[in-house]
């Protein structure tokens, strides 16, 4: 029976390199051209057609925009749609990466940590970089929760300081460990389907089939969380300890 | 699509969330509490105890407001 961890692994098509930098292609590399022309081509053929009464395409593309704008809205407040152009992309790419990897055969990016953390490392930088330009120096009292007395200082400065830190970790984590978790129990249910005797074997397919429908789930609750928390974190850059914030 | 008000997905979405919030800051914690030992000072093991432990209180204290923000 194959490894579980088999769809994992990345072979390079032939060798590439430019300056002595290995740029050889890969299924990881393919595939997010793929997602990029399918999320792209989805989108500018819904934005075609602007009618008052919406196509197929156009009214998906007005529940995404109208889902992403909620979202924004919901955590940082108006001056957050400057960031609509970049969050929509995120989750887009986020979730049209989850959901083709779901198709047999095809590869799941997000299942590579050195993608996720990519991702997660530029969020946090461009959070850091958002609260420095808007706040200067006093951003850095974002690593003293309002109302600390004094002698606590010393105390709640580090523990806030990994609180920051794990932000990006926690973001690389869970968007790698859910997409790879899902997809090694998928394997290893088929693997059972494939290896037991006919008589047995339709309880791990059926559990197959069972599961990849939670794994759509989860391919949008992922999506949805990287970029609900993307859009915290920029947020609670913005907006120091909830200062000039709106309602929760 | 599940929208953001729909309880079931919210709460799907929470219960996904403080997990892995629970674990980052600890390994963080760990981690500086390591790289500090090994690197910094020769101050073998305190360093990684004393990391483990604000990275556990950490811990706590982000699943504690990543549960508030959606009560």
């Amino acid at each position: 029976m194959d490894n579980p961890l088999h769809p994992f692994e990345l072979h390079p098509f032939g060798q590439l390199s430019l300056f002595g930098l290995d740029i050889s292609l890969n299924q990881a590399v393919i595939m997010m051209w793929v997602v990029v022309a399918v999320v792209a081509g989805l989108l500018i053929v819904a934005g075609t057609s602007k009618r008052l009464v919406p196509t197929k395409f156009q009214s998906l593309a007005e529940l995404l925009v109208d889902f992403i704008r909620g979202m924004i809205l919901e955590t940082m407040g108006k001056d957050g749609m400057r960031f609509f152009p970049f969050l929509a992309t995120l989750f887009l790419f986020i979730l049209f990466c989850n959901l083709l990897g779901l198709i047999p055969g095809l590869y799941t990016v997000t299942s590579q940590i050195v993608v996720t953390a990519a991702f997660a490392l530029f969020v946090y930088g461009m959070s850091v970089v958002v609260g420095l330009a808007r706040h200067g120096v006093k951003f850095l009292g974002i690593l003293i929760p309002p109302g600390t007395p004094l002698w606590l200082l010393p105390l709640m400065m580090p523990i806030e300081l990994i609180s920051q830190l794990a932000r990006p970790l926690s973001l690389a984590v869970r968007l790698f460990a859910n997409m790879t978790a899902g997809h090694t129990v998928l394997a290893v249910l088929f693997g059972m389907a494939l290896s037991l005797p006919l008589l047995i074997a339709w309880l791990p397919f059926a559990f197959t089939i069972a599961i990849n429908g939670l794994e759509v789930i989860i391919a949008f609750i992922q999506a949805y969380i990287f970029t609900i928390l993307t859009c915290v974190y920029l947020g609670d850059a913005m907006h120091l300890h909830g200062q000039d914030e709106h309602a929760h | 699509m599940p929208p953001s008000t729909d309880p079931f997905y919210a709460g799907l979405g929470q219960a996904v969330r403080i997990g892995t919030e629970l674990l980052a800051a600890l390994i963080v914690g760990g981690g500086l509490g390591w790289l500090a030992d090994t690197y910094l000072f020769a101050s073998a093991p305190w360093g990684l105890v004393t990391g483990l432990a604000l990275g556990a209180v950490s811990g706590v204290l982000n699943a504690y407001r990543a549960a508030q923000r959606w009560k």
